[in-house]
């Protein structure tokens, strides 16, 4: 079981309000976007048979009590430790998700390495990286949407349809719901290895 | 005389040395807003998309831009057989739009993802090596270079990678030619390591072409490199050595830099004689 931080500006977040703008031009008619959220997820995965209060004491320190993770000045967070974040990913009161990943490889070495230089913290194997762009739709019948909507907004097709995943480089899960953790966790560690052809 | 329009989106920020880059091979340039009616852009004989950070890359580089209706507008000139060059960012911006490869028009078939060498992450900037191939694109871009010749290039990026998911575009992008510059080593052997492999790009592309070839997504700045004055000094080849030999020589200073051949190819196409300063 891994922790889990997220991290979203409390300051105007500039890129979602650009996603917003734009995504609302792409929506079917009968679709409205009322609100957009971008959160940076990092996955803390303990080494195998590590406990999580190995990990996790240091780890709330370090984004508690330094700017290594967190600018307090412009960001909030959220951490959800590996005992406490129960068993399903519950999105937002009215939102569903887009959990968005590099298809090739979530872990990010240098971060990982930059922090056990200055917060080193005994039993933990990696971090690994996401986002989630959480989003507020409706349509016509008082629903979600989610199907035409994320169909509009997820994964890029062409230049009318797809804006927030571009499906060569990212991969994508929708979270219509709440979804369990063990399906996150599978999501963000699993290898989806883009094709990289040969010259 | 043949005027290409340079296409100003909030956030680009080469666009006026790329203007005069087109104007010192003998194109026309003017400077066109990304708003401005879509009248305006069939004036054009041709349209470059210059290097910046369009939208500021939110979303993601090029994502918010290939969106415009300019760049629709932009497509359906290309369709016609316009050309379009898109550097560094407007390559972004034509691959988030699927004008390159374009293989199924429209549909976006390519990334240009992250960057990818062995223990270094994020914004690249220096020189590299492509060397001009053969392909629908030669006749465009590339004819006033040699077959199989070494061009030095500087390239300025953070997600220059062409990545596909689909094994049949890599492989149609091969089999048809499409990656007109490839990165190389100096020699012109396969770049099989950083630097000369800066990015990782998928078939070590530099630029990938549209099938017809009229359209170009480059991720080097050939604008950079279009004066001698532009090269550096301590180069070791024979760009280095003409810079060197020029210093103190204002008027030789002003000749034409490597990354020339590529707007004289233009014009070339455009039925324009480019004034060829010195030789290369």
């Amino acid at each position: 079981m891994s922790a889990v931080l997220l991290v979203r500006l409390k300051i105007t977040d500039l890129t979602a309000w650009s996603a917003l703008e734009t995504g609302r031009r792409l929506l079917p008619r009968g679709i409205t976007l009322e609100r957009l959220v971008r959160e940076q997820v990092l996955l803390f995965e303990p080494q195998p048979g590590t406990p999580p209060d190995v990990v996790e004491p240091g780890l709330l320190k370090a984004v508690r009590h330094s700017n290594f993770f967190v600018n307090p000045n412009k960001e909030s967070y959220r951490l959800l430790g590996a005992g406490d974040r129960g068993d399903t990913w519950i999105p937002p009161e009215g939102a569903w998700g887009l959990l968005a990943r590099a298809r090739e490889d979530t872990r990010d070495g240098a971060l990982m390495e930059r922090l056990q230089r200055e917060h080193p913290l005994e039993g933990l194997a990696m971090i690994r990286r996401a986002k989630v762009w959480w989003l507020w739709t409706l349509d016509a019948r008082g629903g979600a949407g989610i199907g035409a909507a994320s169909g509009a907004l997820g994964e890029l097709h062409d230049q009318r349809q797809g804006l927030l995943v571009n499906p060569h480089s990212e991969a994508a899960m929708v979270l219509d719901g709440p979804v369990p953790w063990s399906r996150v966790d599978r999501f963000l560690t699993e290898q989806t290895p883009a094709v990289h052809v040969e010259a | 005389m043949a005027t290409i329009a340079v296409v100003q989106i909030p956030g680009v920020n080469c666009e006026y040395e790329t203007a005069r880059a087109l104007e010192v091979v003998g194109l026309g340039a003017r400077i066109v807003r990304w708003n401005e009616p879509s009248s305006v852009w069939n004036e054009f004989d041709g349209y470059v998309l210059p290097g910046g950070f369009a939208f500021q890359d939110r979303i993601r580089a090029g994502a918010i831009a290939a969106k415009l209706p300019a760049i629709d507008q932009i497509a359906a000139q290309a369709e016609r057989g316009k050309p379009v060059l898109g550097i560094c960012n407007g390559a972004q911006v034509l691959v988030e739009a699927g004008l390159v490869p374009g293989l199924h028009p429209g549909k976006v078939e390519l990334a240009l993802a992250p960057n990818r060498a062995p223990r270094r992450e994020g914004y690249l900037c220096r020189w590299v090596w492509v060397r001009v191939e053969r392909g629908p694109g030669h006749a465009w871009f590339a004819s006033r270079s040699l077959p199989a010749q070494v061009i030095p290039l500087p390239i300025a990026h953070g997600e220059g990678r062409f990545l596909t998911a689909d094994p049949d575009v890599g492989d149609r992008i091969q089999r048809e030619g499409l990656v007109l510059f490839r990165y190389v080593a100096p020699s012109g052997a396969p770049a099989d390591r950083y630097p000369f492999d800066p990015n990782g790009a998928m078939l070590r592309a530099a630029g990938i072409t549209n099938r017809a070839g009229n359209v170009l997504a480059f991720m080097p700045h050939p604008e950079r490199a279009s004066w001698l004055r532009q090269v550096p000094l301590d180069f070791k080849n024979v760009w280095g050595e003409r810079r060197r030999e020029a210093v103190g020589n204002w008027g030789a200073l002003e000749g034409p830099g490597p990354g020339r051949v590529l707007f004289e190819s233009l014009a070339r196409k455009l039925g324009v004689d480019a004034p060829r300063e010195t030789a290369r």
